[in-house]
């Protein structure tokens, strides 16, 4: 068995057998999705004349996408330090690369997932999102923000040495950078002083890449921008992620 | 067998370990302060001294886990640091026994880590039986009793069937059967040629499984040498028990070579360094029914070693923080 297949099929054991992540993965943003998508249900945006759900739907998959990015990447690598896994692995012939990857088509394989089920829901009467033709620019999006979002939960992983500041960090992140790149709330409907904001928050850029592909809204543009950035995003917080990483909570 | 056709000692055939004058600081403190030894092919080598002594330093150092500030290191022929992937599959490191990926069974983890050594799934089942752990193989990581986890990190060690083995305490949270059983699994480890590094604070177990022990204290080697020559050497006195009131303690002192007579918990008890002529002394005036002798154990000599560098010596069952 190589080492890359065995890393993989524990992670994807451990994944599955965890439901109360599976719950936070997966019903959490579902639950976001179905009280916006209610409340605001056939409602329309009055500053742009589009649909509430329009803007709800990606803003609420990027959100839940990113989220789970950061949050199984630093929690896995936080716990994996405490409990000296990662000096296991050290001791063991198995690259750094091997470890990487595993746990990147891992993280991949869920945001894949993630998305699927949030437009599948938001496509549901009720909700009735509408998917434009260029959807499968979604994809190369996606890719991107998780490993935006990877690479950040991997610093995050890095500094907190237990689960309670994992969850602190990352939902200071998480939580405000959500609202201020408008995956809750139509970035249309928010001052423009907070729109400049929102323009270094790399959720911002995953939203409007989503966004831009799934419901048609805007010129191509606006994808291939969302791209550089995140990419942007993830060559920065993947250089500081592997300057900073730690093998042992130990000196 | 003739002596003069072997060809000039080739001294990685016959030596695992080499580490020479060997220095480690952290900060103003000197962890390991210019250890050198050498551990021989298929020895069983003891690292003892109390917390602190620089024993986790010193063997992390030969694992390759942390570089020494100066100072030689050879790990089966080859240098532990930087990480060397190349030497890392010809040895076998017992981590903590927390160091499970999570949310598996003994055996997936165990497979797992065979397959970091790209070994295969029967070779973490032949493991698993090693240590007696088949019929729990199925049972969550985080469902195993201590022993158990204790068990399955070592296990973790062995599975990929190195030839130089590191072992951190494994008995310490063993009931006194499943450590006499280990013991077992120890010595067949032993008898198949590989080399075996262990730090224990069992001063018995020491001397019960251990070619040579080194006794380290305060960053140095304090001694180095086989169980029953450092005991020899240190001439601690044997002890002679007897029911107390069967001689009086004057008496008792001025039996010729009895050292010291004290009575301890019950007993009369003669230190001496002449038991022979002594219990002959005791036969002729009491007999000696219902007489204990005690000689001087590795217990003696590390109390002697470590309480003389003024470290506290009063509890040398402690686990390592």
């Amino acid at each position: 068995m190589s080492a890359y297949t065995a890393l993989t099929t524990a992670g994807y054991r451990a994944q599955v057998r965890d439901k109360a992540t599976l719950f936070f993965t997966f019903a959490f943003p579902l639950l976001f999705l179905v009280v916006f998508g209610l409340i605001f249900s056939g409602k329309d945006v009055e500053q742009s004349g589009r649909p509430y759900i329009s803007y709800i739907a990606p803003g609420v998959m990027s959100w839940g996408v990113a989220n789970a990015a950061v949050f199984g990447i630093a929690f896995t690598l936080m716990q994996w330090r405490r409990d000296d896994l990662l000096r296991l692995v050290r001791l063991t012939p198995t690259p750094l690369t091997t470890v990487l990857a595993s746990r990147y088509v891992l993280a991949l394989g869920v945001g894949v997932a993630q998305a699927a089920v949030f437009v599948g829901v938001a496509m549901l009467p009720g909700f009735g999102l509408a998917v434009d033709g260029r959807w499968p620019l979604l994809l190369p999006g996606l890719v991107l923000g998780i490993t935006a979002f990877l690479a950040i939960g991997v610093i995050v992983g890095t500094y907190a040495n237990t689960p309670e500041a994992v969850a602190a960090i990352a939902n200071c992140l998480m939580v405000p950078m959500a609202f201020l790149s408008g995956s809750f709330l139509p970035m249309d409907m928010m001052p423009g002083w907070l729109r400049s904001v929102s323009l270094v928050l790399p959720l911002r850029y995953l939203n409007d890449a989503a966004s831009g592909a799934l419901t048609g809204r805007g010129p191509l543009t606006d994808i291939w921008t969302g791209w550089a950035a995140l990419l942007g995003f993830a060559v920065l917080f993947g250089a500081i992620g592997l300057k900073t990483f730690r093998w042992s909570n130990r000196t | 067998m003739t002596t003069h056709s072997t060809p000039p000692p080739d001294t990685t055939a016959i030596t695992a370990i080499t580490v020479e004058n060997v220095r480690k600081r952290y900060g103003d403190r000197d962890a390991v302060d210019g250890v050198s030894l050498a551990v021989r092919r298929g020895e069983f080598f003891g690292l003892l001294g109390p917390n602190g002594a620089g024993k986790t330093t010193l063997v992390e150092i030969m694992e390759g886990l942390r570089q020494a500030d100066s100072g030689t290191v050879r790990v089966l022929g080859q240098s532990p640091w930087p990480r060397n992937t190349a030497l890392l599959p010809r040895m076998g490191v017992q981590t903590q026994s927390s160091a499970f990926f999570v949310r598996q069974t003994a055996r997936e983890h165990l497979a797992t880590v065979a397959g970091l050594y790209r070994h295969d799934r029967a070779a973490a089942d032949r493991t698993l039986a090693s240590v007696g752990l088949t019929e729990q193989r199925d049972v969550y990581v985080e469902n195993l009793s201590g022993g158990q986890r204790q068990r399955l990190a070592i296990a973790s060690a062995l599975v990929h069937d190195p030839e130089l083995i590191f072992l951190d305490e494994p008995t310490a949270a063993l009931d006194p059967q499943a450590r006499r059983d280990l013991w077992e699994v120890l010595r067949a480890l032993k008898s198949e040629g590989r080399t075996i590094v262990y730090t224990t604070h069992h001063l018995d177990e020491a001397e019960a499984l251990c070619d040579r022990v080194a006794i380290l204290v305060g960053g140095r080697i304090a001694a180095l040498d086989s169980p029953h020559q450092l005991v020899t050497a240190a001439g601690a006195p044997s002890r002679l028990l007897l029911p107390a009131g069967r001689i009086p303690v004057e008496d008792a002192d001025a039996i010729p070579g009895v050292d010291r007579a004290t009575v301890q918990g019950g007993s009369l008890v003669l230190e001496t360094a002449a038991p022979g002529k002594v219990l002959r002394a005791v036969d002729a005036l009491t007999g000696l029914d219902g007489v204990m002798t005690r000689t001087a154990t590795l217990e003696d000599v590390y109390l002697e070693l470590t309480g003389a560098a003024g470290e506290p010596a009063a509890h040398p069952h402690s686990t390592e923080s």
